[in-house]
């Protein structure tokens, strides 16, 4: 094992004393994540705060005498534009469209003698319609409000005065106080928006570290022929496949904490701040020890994943085309854990399903539902799978045709 | 001592290499049926020109390339069974295996060393030697990509020597070098060849050969078609010089191709 150590210890020496190279393999993705994240929190934290501030711009036809004064009372502030029975409503609907006006509402003829009128079933009840643009903000947000601060109370004050006692509707009431209702498991529930996303961003992230240094740690070697002097030397190749291995492995960690702990920053600014959630997942040492293999057992995976690809491409360039269908593979059996609550439910044979197991077993530690059966199954597969490509690229390395091209 | 029997080494090309050597077979016989032997205390030089096998039966002798057919022997060691061994005995030096850029050639020779299980010592007093035998203390501790090409040779034949090896496999030694550093390689093997140790170089620089090796083979197209110090190879050829000598057996090899 002292070739290996020394090649280990040779590859991290080649990156850490390569200035540009830290740079572009730690610092400038760490940063450019955590500016991304940034940015998008506070482009959408502006949108709603606009939303909030903008004064609604409505257009009221037939309005019934008492609305004015009901709005008036309840503090409902926009811009109104009360319009009568002759006026058309036309370039209203085109000011709607073009996003000038936000919403239009429209009273039926006679509303409130309908309304008064109203004696048995069967009797016409009278229709308020309104008019918006769902794909403009301000409108939609203009007609929920609107909805929600005026039409349903002024409704509620119709009916109160058509029923004297309006209780008379309320024949039970669900839950008075719904704070009180939640029965909430916090550590699951803070878990299962991370348990959604995370898995998903450990292991894109894992293998895009893998990917951009196993291909110039290897082929790039094997371009450059600096790769046929290690290959000189009186050490068996798997030391030397090993010590690639290891190293890139643990460089590939190294940078898939860095994009990780920049993802996490550049969340809480996303989410202005509220990283309670975050904070809510709370890891057992026995749930801490199986993440932390797990992340292990899935670095070496990708690392052998794009090991493999990189021994066998000829130049840097080829090696990319032939990682990228990988990544694709990596991101399906992640994204497939993404749009499910978790493998709980799931069979033992999905945990054999490499890339998918690793990124299931993660969302079930962060939601606290892993059993050993699925941890055990997902490390089997994992360590099988790893010999098979350990074994695979060992042979690459005693080949000539494919060290050599000979 | 380096023992070859009956070796030939056969490429299959791809599609792409077919159209390049223009060809339609897919199979190419870059080394036909070699027998040599080299000894210790002697330099053997293999002469032929460019694609004639040279560097392939080198390759082959290092332990990068296996035998399609026959079998080598380095120090006894079979290089297919016992390469691990073999390459313990042997110091390997080629155009195409490169040092790393990104590291100096201090570096690059502690690393070799202690890859090859030389304790620090060792490696400090075989460092100071051979820097200061080939002239690489001036730049040893730049980075290689900032070197010269000669600069870089000097450092490769200086990582490729770092273990003594018992026998040394120099692919055109002196190429790329201007001469001063040039004689330097040359009087280097020289002496490794006074102090007992097996040479074997191949070049298609004909003086290189005159001068320096005590046997020479002659390939042509995979064919070692001579064999024998410069006198015999000289009288077997009825000629006064090594480059009469060798245009000589090109012409014969080629009238019985043809």
């Amino acid at each position: 094992m002292e070739g290996t150590k020394n090649i280990i210890k040779k590859e991290l020496t080649r990156v850490f004393t390569d200035k540009k190279l830290i740079v572009s393999l730690f610092i400038l993705p760490g940063v450019l994540i955590m500016v991304m994240y940034s940015i998008m929190g506070s482009l959408i934290s502006n949108l709603q705060e606009d939303i909030e501030t903008h004064t609604p711009i409505i257009c009221i036809k037939n309005a019934p005498e008492d609305l004015m004064n009901f709005i008036e009372a309840n503090k409902y502030e926009a811009d109104i534009t009360y319009l009568s029975s002759t006026d058309t409503v036309d370039d209203i609907k085109e000011k709607i469209l073009k996003g000038d006006t936000d919403l239009l509402v429209v009273f039926e003829e006679g509303f409130m003698d309908t309304i008064q009128n109203y004696s048995k079933i069967g009797d016409p009840i009278p229709e308020v319609k309104t008019f918006y643009n769902p794909s403009e903000d301000y409108s939609g947000a203009a007609r929920s409000n609107f909805i929600a601060e005026v039409l349903n109370p002024y409704q509620q004050s119709l009916l109160a005065q058509r029923l004297d006692n309006i209780e008379l509707l309320q024949v039970f009431y669900i839950d008075l106080d719904p704070e009180a209702s939640i029965i909430l498991d916090e550590d699951k529930a803070g878990g299962k928006f991370f348990a959604m996303l995370l898995p998903f961003l450990i292991n894109i992230m894992l293998f895009q570290g893998a990917m951009g240094l196993g291909v110039d740690t290897i082929t790039g070697e094997k371009e450059r022929g600096t790769i046929a002097s290690m290959l000189l030397s009186p050490i068996k190749r798997s030391q030397i496949v090993f010590g690639k291995l290891i190293s890139l492995g643990i460089l590939t960690a190294l940078s898939s904490v860095i994009y990780t702990v920049s993802v996490v920053i550049g969340i809480k600014n996303l989410s202005g701040g509220d990283t309670d959630q975050m904070m809510a997942i709370k890891f057992t040492p026995v749930e801490i020890i199986q993440l932390f293999v797990i992340i292990i057992a899935m670095v070496y995976l990708y690392v052998a994943m794009v090991a493999l690809v990189a021994v066998y491409a000829r130049t840097q360039k080829e090696a990319s085309t032939y990682v990228t269908p990988l990544y694709i593979l990596v991101m399906l059996g992640s994204i497939m854990t993404m749009f499910s609550s978790g493998g709980g439910d799931k069979g033992l044979e999905y945990y054999a399903i490499p890339i998918y197991n690793g990124s299931v077993t993660i969302q079930n530690l962060l939601v606290g539902e892993l059993t050993m059966a699925q941890f055990g199954v997902t490390l089997g597969s994992l360590a099988l799978i790893a010999i098979l490509l350990t074994t695979l690229i060992t042979k690459a390395f005693n080949s000539e045709r494919v060290m050599f091209n000979a | 001592m380096i023992q070859i029997n009956e070796l030939t080494k056969i490429y299959k090309l791809t599609k792409k290499q077919m159209m390049e050597h223009k060809t339609k077979k897919n199979m190419m016989k870059a080394v036909d049926n070699i027998s040599l032997t080299a000894k210790p205390g002697e330099i053997y030089g293999l002469l032929g020109p460019n694609g004639a096998g040279k560097t392939t039966a080198l390759r082959c002798i290092s332990t990068l390339l296996k035998p399609t057919e026959g079998e080598i022997k380095v120090c006894g060691y079979d290089t297919v069974k016992d390469s691990e061994n073999v390459r313990k005995k042997i110091g390997f030096l080629t155009n195409e295996i490169k040092l790393d850029p990104q590291f100096s050639p201090r570096y690059m020779f502690d690393f070799f060393g202690k890859l090859r299980g030389l304790d620090e010592e060792t490696i400090k007093q075989r460092r100071e030697k051979l820097f200061a035998y080939f002239g690489i203390n001036g730049f040893e501790d730049k980075k290689i990509n900032e070197l010269s090409s000669g600069m870089k040779q000097k450092a490769s034949i200086a990582v490729s020597l770092i273990h003594d090896p018992e026998v040394i496999i120099f692919d055109e030694p002196t190429t790329g070098l201007d001469i001063v550093t040039a004689r330097s390689v040359t009087d280097y093997l020289k002496l490794m060849k006074d102090q007992g140790k097996t040479v074997i170089i191949s070049t298609h620089i004909m003086t290189e050969a005159e001068k320096l090796c005590d046997k020479i083979g002659i390939i042509i197209k995979g064919q070692l078609t001579l064999e024998g110090s410069l006198e015999e190879i000289l009288t077997e050829t009825n000629t006064k010089d090594l480059e009469d000598a060798f245009f000589e057996l090109y012409k014969q090899h080629n009238k019985e191709e043809a």
